[in-house]
């Protein structure tokens, strides 16, 4: 059976952005010996390093390879979603921070100018972060009364003269609805966007 | 759920739940499960996650196999060879896996800060509470160590959130490198760090900021940071006290007085 200590460092390898399967093989005593890491469309230089450095603090003397899958696999690939991890809204320091999640990086925007203001330039900053290239910027944002709560619906306009983007969410916090409803308008552009 | 299992495979994940957590090895356990069950000589599970993207498992997993998504499109799904596996039981199989990565991955990331991988405060607020209780019931003696990045503002302010972030992830390698095995180490705040260091005062502490030190200038880590600290027994037993006492001593460093 797998220790957790193992299962956090193979859990580790996995989150780095490009790997798609990870082997770990073990020595006579069982100690870790070999790790494999198969990846896509990233430099085997950069993750052989990323790996390294996770590896030294799991199992120092351990052997890495890194295989790169063929250009046909890259296509295959299943696309990812870009998944929303945090809003806050710190109303001490009057700033908003929204972390997003694509591929395995972690892309982190802040913005000032209240919950509702901040979620969506928090997100759309979260997303420059992680290297799409928005053209849009926030119109407008506003929670509307209905019979079921407060969701916030949030307008961004095109700055390449496209039409405007509408989205609107619902979720605990404002911060959150507001960071949500963003992606709901960005749906389309985010699946399509070169990345 | 149970219904679309066969009885032998429901069985076997009940057998397997009493002593395997749901997580990363409860996948590669299935698979050996129905390796057995069918004398396969081969067992890939390929799942898909948001965070993680496309991930594939395989039975002996040394032996990774780079062509799978290539052969095999773009859904999780479960390959087996011979393909003697009935389709129900592959799809029971795949959605258990399914379910395992993602609570691994909940599991995880409930625990630890993004950013920079380390535990977050939540997670250490509860080292730290059993550190203490032993502590006032043993005697145990554990040092705690908060953290504060120097200029860290003056760098975002500067060159921007990209780079801020840069540095916080490069200390927080630099820290899970330079704590030993059973110590802990946490991003608690913005540029806050917190670190419980066990069985360990006085020289042992100068020692551990000694390495943390030499590994940031290792990393070309150019910012620098300021300690507190507060041991217990020694100076308090309660949690919350040996925050306050460390906080304090951090800012005195700092040369900004609290009270």
């Amino acid at each position: 059976m797998m220790s957790i200590t193992e299962e956090d460092f193979e859990l580790e390898l996995r989150s780095l952005p490009g790997v798609v399967n990870v082997g770990i093989s073990h020595d006579e005593s069982d100690e870790v010996e070999l790790v494999t890491l198969v990846i896509v469309g990233q430099s085997p230089a950069t993750i052989r390093t990323q790996a390294t450095q996770i590896a030294n603090l799991y199992f120092p003397d351990v052997t890495i390879v890194v295989e790169v899958a063929d250009s046909a696999t890259s296509m295959n690939q299943v696309s990812a979603r870009v998944a929303l991890l945090i809003a806050d809204f710190d109303e001490k320091a009057g700033e908003c921070e929204v972390q997003l999640a694509f591929e395995g990086r972690i892309g982190v925007g802040r913005a000032e100018s209240g919950p509702l203001i901040g979620g969506v330039e928090g997100t759309l900053a979260a997303l420059r972060n992680l290297d799409y290239e928005v053209p849009y910027y926030l119109d407008a944002v506003t929670t509307v009364p209905t019979i079921r709560g407060w969701p916030v619906v949030v307008t961004l306009r095109s700055s390449a003269d496209d039409a405007d983007l509408y989205g609107i969410a619902q979720s605990d916090g404002e911060s959150l609805s507001a960071a949500r409803a963003t992606l709901n308008a960005l749906n389309r552009f985010l699946s399509n966007a070169p990345h | 759920m149970a219904g679309d299992y066969e009885p032998w495979l429901f069985q076997a994940m009940l057998d397997e739940l009493k002593h395997n957590e749901l997580g990363i090895g409860f996948v590669y356990s299935l698979l050996e499960l129905v390796a057995q069950r069918y004398g396969l000589k081969d067992v890939t599970v390929k799942l898909v996650h948001d965070t993680t993207g496309v991930q594939c498992f395989r039975l002996g997993r040394l032996n990774v196999d780079s062509d799978i998504l290539t052969r095999h499109g773009r859904s999780a799904e479960v390959i087996c060879d011979p393909d003697v596996v009935p389709e129900n039981e592959r799809n029971a199989i795949r959605t258990a896996c399914q379910l395992s990565l993602s609570l691994h991955l909940a599991r995880y990331s409930s625990a630890h800060d993004p950013l920079t991988n380390i535990a977050n405060r939540r997670s250490f607020d509860t080292t730290l509470e059993a550190a203490a209780a032993r502590s006032s019931r043993y005697g145990w003696p554990f040092t705690l160590v908060l953290a504060d990045l120097d200029g860290s503002k003056a760098v975002n302010d500067r060159l921007g959130h990209a780079r801020g972030d840069d540095l916080l992830r490069k200390f927080g390698f630099a820290l899970r490198s330079s704590v030993r095995k059973g110590d802990a180490a946490a991003r608690i705040g913005g540029d806050e760090f917190a670190v419980i260091l066990s069985n360990a005062e006085g020289h042992e502490v100068n020692g551990f900021l000694d390495r943390l030190s030499a590994v940031l200038a290792s990393t070309g880590n150019v910012i620098g940071f300021t300690a507190g600290t507060a041991s217990s027994p020694r100076d308090s037993v309660d949690p919350t006290e040996l925050f306050r006492i460390a906080d304090a001593r951090l800012y005195a460093k700092k040369g900004i007085n609290l009270e």
